[in-house]
């Protein structure tokens, strides 16, 4: 009987070499796959129903009595090992198939997501948003109007009569009917005010034309916003807080703002409005060199301002006497400009895809 | 325009540096743009504003730094008013008449001339500027040219009134008229240029010819060279709207013509001639002779009246009366009158920019600075307005920049051979026009003359540019106005009207990486525009098959919303790829954006949620020719099948398998009751007489 157990393990080991000498580092995953296969049938035959230990422990009946424990111990012995070995073979080709799977199926988690290419509204659009929502805000209506005007709106009723060297110096495209293509939103002033009467607060952002060759900082089309605020007891003071308070809503609170006497025909008085240099904070330098947006000066000159002219008022009758009123007018694209760094406007009016990707 | 800062300091004590000086008048509305070195000189290069001709000159920055500093005026020379107490008496003075006695000096035309005064000087000697001289006009930008030229020059920066100086000796009967130019008048000016005068002009002439444009630039034959001996100096004043069409019509601008179209200083004139005479006999060895100051057309003396509560309205705070007649005094004005609420002042004659009260409150803020205004907010109003679209157009944008569209914005003048190209948006053009766009005169963009009527030329220049430039998957919008006639008659206001657009070319991609997924087709912008309708909230769209002059055949639709039609979408036609050196296929959609936003936003309904379960029937149609879905769906919907819940397009085959002109469309239906739970059966029974009714009216076949 002991030789039979014997003969069984030998016959066992030799068979279960083939899974106790697997070279690990030449195992591809379908082999280790085959080899689990194998396994599972060897670890049938070996220690299934129908196995020859199986078998053998048929045979205890035949066994005198008195060495039946010792041969049922041995056989249970034998069973054992050869299960454990199987156990541990099993083990460790699960764990090189499972590991194997895991470095296959390991993911470059840095690779970019899954989604589609999505688009970018112009930058004109995004400030337009953004002043919009400020002065809505603040009270404003926003208005808009024509682009193509007559004289009257584009000139006479703003107060630049004909022969005025400021009627000559814009650049007016006219059509062949003559009339003229707007040469800045002041326009709107008028036609809102005929409209709405007073008092009135609006503004009135838009595109405007001149006949302008195009150049790095001058584009024949761009866009203006224009602001509008006639009331009983308005100063120029109002005018100050108004600007101040929209720009530092828009580039921030610590923004300063100064205002400089000018000249435009429809204003009396008149100014140029300036805010400090949102690049160097007003302090005209940029990382130890001179600021590029302000050109060292601190300051970045944004657009004309000042009290409505009596005459325009007169224009649309509204009587000065009664009231009084500011306006404002600045480009966009050259606030645009500014606030991007961007060093030629033509680039707004190019559809460039590489550049209108870089706004959101 | 540059000053010179010693030049200046010989006008004016200055004990500000010249970088102090120019924040100075800068915060005092004249903008110096930079200061330069100029040997032991500066220079202040100024951006003046077209309404301070006051301040074209040293005299005239000498007197704002008057105004800022309380420094007073150090001329050397004669004031304005002893010079015209000396002519009083001398010569041969007569202002009343528009002829001096003498005849040296006629003036025909007193409505454009209205003060001529004249000077002889002989025995001049020609030559070289000394060194200062010439040093002086290079610090302004003037090149020297010889002595009596320079000194006309000199004289005009330092004093702002232009002049000429003619050699006597040339001038036909040595004397001057002042008149228009005849019909078919030449004259060769002193850049050497013959140049064709007409009535309009203003000329100054001798007893038979022009002698010099007046105003702009004088005769070539009548000037000064090297062998003049006697000169007639020439100080006037024009009609400042004479000179300026004269300047336009002859494309003349002169440091000369700049000054006398922006207005002089007429009461300057004397005190101009003086000093210019005076220089030429100390530097040119001359002898003044004759003078003759004719002067027909007076200027009137302008008062204006200033409230000292019109200063508190406009500037938010107040200012003293004795400080409000300081500043204006220091500027020239003299008080003329005071009353109980208010003051009045003369303006003086080289102020041509104030005329009104709102004039004079500006000269008080700019003089005390504009940082003395304070910053206040108005005192509320009332709730802000967003124009009534701007909802919805941030919806439209914001879809469609998640859909991958990038916005463009065109230029809003095209060329004007796009015209015959595109199909314009329905209901935008009057074809009973004869000039049915709008056209500009001129423009800067070479050929771009017309007001484009449609977006898509911009659009299709932005897919070029971004061809040229390596950039071939496109998706691009744009919002804006188009132009269109209105009517015929002349002053009327064109159409304008806000379209949208979109392009679409390349291969759909996916953000961060390279390669497309697929590339793009006529259902990708179909969905876009969709899916822009659904952001608008729009009644139901239709898309009808179409030819359309700018799409491609059997790939066009006209757009129809709530029944209205309101634009074209497809792919762009061969001929016009061709035109545009387009290689891969570009589809492009227009609509009529201000007729949608016209559609009352639809609001959703709420429909109760189904109670039973549906059953699902695949199937596909041999489908033919002209059959196409929305006719299957749009007659199943009429005839209101029973329980048919929903139909939905699965998918549209062509095939190897299937005819040239056969196609499999796929469709699915939904049977559902609100009654109770469909059995296979009734399902089933439905839809065979749906396949019945459907192979009767349209001849097509079930597939499986």
């Amino acid at each position: 009987m002991r030789e039979k157990i014997q003969k069984i393990r030998e016959n066992f080991e030799l068979e279960f070499r083939q899974f106790q000498e697997i070279d690990f580092l030449r195992l591809s995953l379908s082999d280790a796959e085959g080899l689990m296969r194998n396994l599972q049938e060897f670890k049938a035959k070996h220690t299934g129903k129908k196995s020859e230990i199986a078998e053998a422990k048929k045979l205890i009946k035949e066994i005198p009595p008195e060495e039946r424990a010792e041969f049922g111990r041995s056989v249970q012995e034998a069973e054992r090992q050869m299960l454990s070995l199987i156990q541990e073979a099993e083990k460790r080709l699960k764990d090189f198939i499972a590991e194997t799977k895991i470095r296959r199926e390991t993911l470059d988690v840095t690779i970019p997501g899954f989604r589609w290419r999505t688009g970018h509204l112009h930058p004109i659009t995004i400030l337009r948003q953004k002043i919009e929502d400020i002065f809505v805000s603040m009270g404003y209506a926003v208005e808009d109007d024509r682009e193509i005007e007559n004289d009257y709106y584009n000139f006479d009723a703003l107060n630049i009569p004909e022969g005025h060297p400021a009627r000559e110096a814009q650049d007016t495209f006219y059509t062949t009917k003559g009339l003229a293509l707007r040469s800045q939103t002041s326009t709107v002033q008028i036609r809102a005010m005929e409209r709405r009467g007073v008092p009135i607060r609006i503004i009135a952002p838009g595109k405007v034309f001149r006949n302008d060759t195009p150049d790095p900082t001058h584009v024949p089309m761009f866009h203006q916003v224009e602001g509008l605020c006639v009331d009983k007891g308005i100063s120029m003071a109002h005018l100050k807080g108004t600007v101040a308070e929209w720009l530092r809503r828009l580039f921030g609170k610590e923004t300063k703002i100064r205002m400089r006497p000018s000249y435009f025909p429809f204003t009396e008085p008149s100014a140029e409005f300036d805010c400090s240099c949102f690049k160097c904070s007003g302090t005209g330098i940029f990382q130890d060199e001179k600021c590029r947006p302000c050109k060292g000066t601190g300051w970045i000159e944004l657009g004309g301002c000042g009290m409505v002219h009596p005459n325009v008022l007169k224009n649309c009758g509204v009587n000065p006497e009664i009231y009084s009123g500011f306006a404002f007018g600045f480009g966009l694209e050259r606030m645009c400009a500014m606030l991007y760094s961007i060093d030629d406007i033509r680039l707004m009016f190019e559809n460039d895809i590489r550049f209108l990707r870089q706004f959101r | 325009m540059n000053i010179s800062y010693n030049w200046l300091k010989d006008l004016i004590e200055i004990e500000l540096s010249p970088y102090e000086l120019a924040e100075k008048l800068t915060n005092a509305g004249l903008a110096v743009d930079s200061v330069e070195r100029f040997g032991d000189d500066y220079v202040l290069v100024f951006d003046l504003t077209s309404n301070r001709s006051d301040c074209l000159s040293h005299l005239g920055i000498a007197r704002e730094v008057k105004a800022l500093t309380g420094k007073e005026l150090k001329l050397s020379y004669n004031d304005p008013e002893v010079a015209s107490a000396r002519t009083e008496t001398a010569d041969n003075l007569e202002t009343k008449l528009n002829a001096s006695p003498c005849g040296l000096v006629t003036i025909e035309a007193p409505d454009l001339c209205y003060r001529f005064t004249a000077r002889i000087i002989k025995n001049v000697k020609v030559e070289k500027s000394p060194e200062w001289l010439i040093r002086r006009l290079e610090a302004v930008g003037e090149r020297a040219i010889n002595n009596i030229a320079d000194i006309t020059n000199y004289v005009m920066h330092e004093l702002g009134q232009p002049m000429h100086a003619f050699d006597l000796d040339k001038l036909t009967e040595n004397r001057i008229v002042v008149r228009r130019a005849r019909k078919g008048e030449k004259i060769k000016t002193l850049d050497e240029v013959e140049r064709n005068l007409d009535e309009t002009m203003l000329a100054i002439c001798d007893a038979e010819k022009p002698v010099a444009v007046a105003g702009i630039m004088g005769g070539f034959h009548s000037g000064i060279s090297e062998n003049t001996k006697n000169v007639l100096l020439e100080v006037a004043y024009f009609d400042r709207n004479s000179i300026r069409q004269t300047s336009r019509k002859l494309k003349l601008s002169t440091e000369a013509s700049y000054r006398f179209e922006r207005g002089v200083d007429i009461e300057n004139l004397i005190r101009a001639s003086d000093r210019a005479t005076e220089l030429i006999c100390e530097i040119a060895g001359g002898e003044a002779d004759a003078f003759v100051d004719v002067y027909p057309t007076k200027r009137s003396e302008l008062a204006v009246s200033l409230r000292p509560q019109k200063i508190k309205t406009l500037l938010g705070y107040d200012v003293e009366v004795e400080e409000i007649k300081r500043i204006l005094s220091l500027l020239g004005f003299k008080l003329k009158d005071e009353f109980s609420n208010g003051l009045s002042f003369v303006v003086p004659s080289w102020r041509h920019d104030v005329s009104i009260e709102e004039d004079l409150v500006e000269e008080i803020a700019r003089i005390l600075g504009y940082d003395r205004i304070q910053e206040e907010i108005p005192p509320s109003f009332g709730a802000g307005e967003y124009q009534p679209s701007e909802e919805r157009k941030r919806n439209l944008r914001k879809t469609l920049a998640n859909m991958g569209f990038d916005e463009a914005i065109s230029y809003s003048f095209i060329d004007a051979s796009h015209d015959a190209r595109f199909e314009i948006v329905p209901n935008l053009v009057n074809e009973n026009l004869q000039e049915k766009f709008i056209t500009l005169m001129d423009s800067i963009i070479e050929g771009a003359v017309r007001m484009r009527p449609t977006l898509l030329s911009g659009l299709l220049d932005a897919v070029r540019t971004n061809f040229n430039r390596g950039e071939r998957n496109l998706k691009l919008f744009e919002i804006g106005r188009v132009f269109a006639a209105f009517d015929d008659k002349e002053g009327a206001f064109p159409i304008e009207r806000e379209l949208f657009a979109m392009v679409i070319t390349g291969g759909l991609m996916l953000e961060g990486r390279a390669l497309p997924t697929r590339e793009v087709d006529f259902y990708d912008l179909k969905g876009a525009l969709e899916a822009s309708f659904e952001a608008l909230q729009l009644p139901f769209c239709e898309f009808v098959e179409k030819d359309i002059k700018h799409l491609r055949k059997g790939q066009s639709a006209l757009v129809k919303v709530g029944g209205k039609e309101v634009g074209y979408i497809g792919r762009l036609s061969d001929g016009i790829s061709e035109i545009y050196k387009f290689r891969q296929p570009v589809f492009v959609a227009e609509v009529d954006l201000q007729t949608l936003l016209e559609f009352e936003p639809v609001k959703p309904i709420y429909q109760p949620l189904p109670i039973y379960p549906s059953i699902i029937r695949d199937t596909a149609f041999l489908v033919k020719g002209n059959v196409n879905f929305a006719q299957i769906k749009e007659s199943l919907e009429k005839e209101a099948f029973q329980n048919l819940s929903k139909i939905e397009f699965v998918e549209l085959y062509q095939g190897k398998e299937l005819a040239g002109d056969e196609r499999s469309l796929t469709i699915r239906f939904e049977f559902r009751s609100n009654e109770k739970t469909l059995t296979e059966e009734e399902a089933e029974e439905s839809h065979n007489r749906i396949v019945e009714f459907l192979e009767e009216k349209f001849g097509i076949r079930k597939r499986f």
